[in-house]
């Protein structure tokens, strides 16, 4: 906007601030730091401890793991990406047409995942691959060749 | 934020300022990465669907990624731990080099430029990494039925790996989707690391010097976070649940 050399002070250089400014929002930033640090390392020390306490794939995981990720990204756009700080009317532009058209898909994806879900209404998957994932469940190896080629003699039609 | 001055209420929707009291650029900026996300978030909305649908033959990722560089040892998420950690690094110096900027020093810009750029390399390479490994796969592979083209018909067959049509970890659709997601994904960082190349030469040339302020590294910065954001929700879903 410089090249009007209007009066009016702009945007560019309002965003200029002292050292002493900076020594304080710099604190603020590595703050933000740290509890994303922190809770990523939650996060990993949560999902590897999953499959031995029998918590993966719970209700109570896959919540906490979607809220402790909703989180961080509200640390990213409002401290990083100084979305808190804009006027109020910038930060409503920005996420309320975003909010409202993800939740209308999200809305979408529960409700019809309920009907796909159903196997009888998927694509044949390979019966080799339904063994196997049965033998992971149930304690097996993970590649047990043995225990699955018994199951998967009838080849059906995987894909179309 | 420094709004210290006030505006004309006379001048303040003749052109002469922004309602929303940023520059056009940045605007403009956050008007495309919230189209951006758009297509992430509907990509990953697509990506739950399928996975719901296929709950039962979907491989859980600690069986999946269990690789880390120069150790041989079964050590599932750490590499993509390690990842995690680079890129949310490289945000944290991308916001202290747009911190500097607002304070015009030129070196502190440089330098944390650099890092920046140092740690967005260092992702994209840790992708081909992570992404080569899982094309390959383990020794043992698993057994699959595949179609033959020469018997027409269906037969069982040891597979290694991943490709867009089978692979050994579970169905074909989760290699598909991983490819998809995490290769636009990375694409975005390539093209973050490029962009932040530019904008790093010009601090170096004294461009934004000469200007007066560092906005177009605030812009760009925008553009690095929220290449960090939508890791942080692909990390979530393809490695955590």
């Amino acid at each position: 906007m410089s090249e009007f050399h209007d009066d009016y002070p702009s945007y560019e250089h309002m965003a200029h601030h002292s050292e002493e400014e900076g020594k304080t929002k710099r604190k603020a930033l590595w703050r933000v730091f740290w509890y994303m640090l922190i809770i990523t390392i939650v996060e990993l020390i949560i999902g590897s401890m999953a499959p031995a306490q029998g918590w993966s794939g719970t209700l109570g995981l896959k919540v906490l793991f979607i809220g402790l990720t909703v989180v961080k990204a509200g640390f990213i756009v409002m401290a990083f990406m100084h979305l808190g700080h804009e006027v109020t009317f910038m930060k409503y532009t920005i996420l309320l047409p975003y909010v409202i058209f993800m939740s209308y898909a999200i809305f979408i994806i529960l409700d019809e995942g309920v009907y796909s879900g159903d196997p009888q209404n998927r694509t044949k998957v390979d019966p080799i691959l339904i063994q196997q994932q049965l033998d992971l469940k149930n304690g097996h190896g993970h590649h047990d060749a043995a225990a699955t080629e018994a199951h998967g003699e009838h080849a059906e039609e995987a894909h179309h | 934020m420094s709004h210290s001055t006030e505006i004309d209420s006379k001048h303040a929707w003749d052109g002469g300022q922004s309602p929303f009291r940023v520059s056009y650029g940045k605007m403009m900026m956050w008007f495309f990465l919230v189209s951006d996300a758009l297509t992430f978030g509907g990509l990953l909305v697509s990506y739950g669907f399928i996975r719901h649908k296929y709950v039962d033959v979907w491989p859980k990722a600690e069986n999946v990624f269990t690789h880390f560089p120069f150790i041989e040892q079964h050590l599932p998420l750490a590499y993509v731990g390690l990842m995690t950690f680079i890129l949310i690094m490289s945000s944290v110096t991308m916001v202290l080099a747009v911190e500097a900027g607002h304070r015009n020093d030129r070196k502190k810009v440089t330098i944390w430029m650099f890092w920046t750029i140092v740690g967005g390399a260092t992702f994209v390479l840790s992708q081909a990494w992570e992404w080569y490994h899982f094309i390959v796969g383990t020794e043992t592979g698993a057994l699959r039925n595949v179609w033959s083209e020469e018997l027409h018909t269906y037969v069982q067959q040891t597979v290694y790996g991943a490709n867009m049509t089978v692979n050994e970890y579970g169905v074909p659709q989760f290699a598909n989707y991983f490819f998809f997601i995490t290769g636009f994904h990375g694409f975005h960082v390539f093209s973050g690391v490029i962009i932040n190349l530019v904008i790093f030469l010009n601090v170096l040339k004294g461009t934004y010097e000469k200007r007066g302020h560092y906005e177009m590294v605030e812009k760009v910065g925008l553009y690095w976070h929220f290449v960090d954001l939508v890791w942080v929700f692909v990390f979530t879903f393809f490695y955590l649940l």
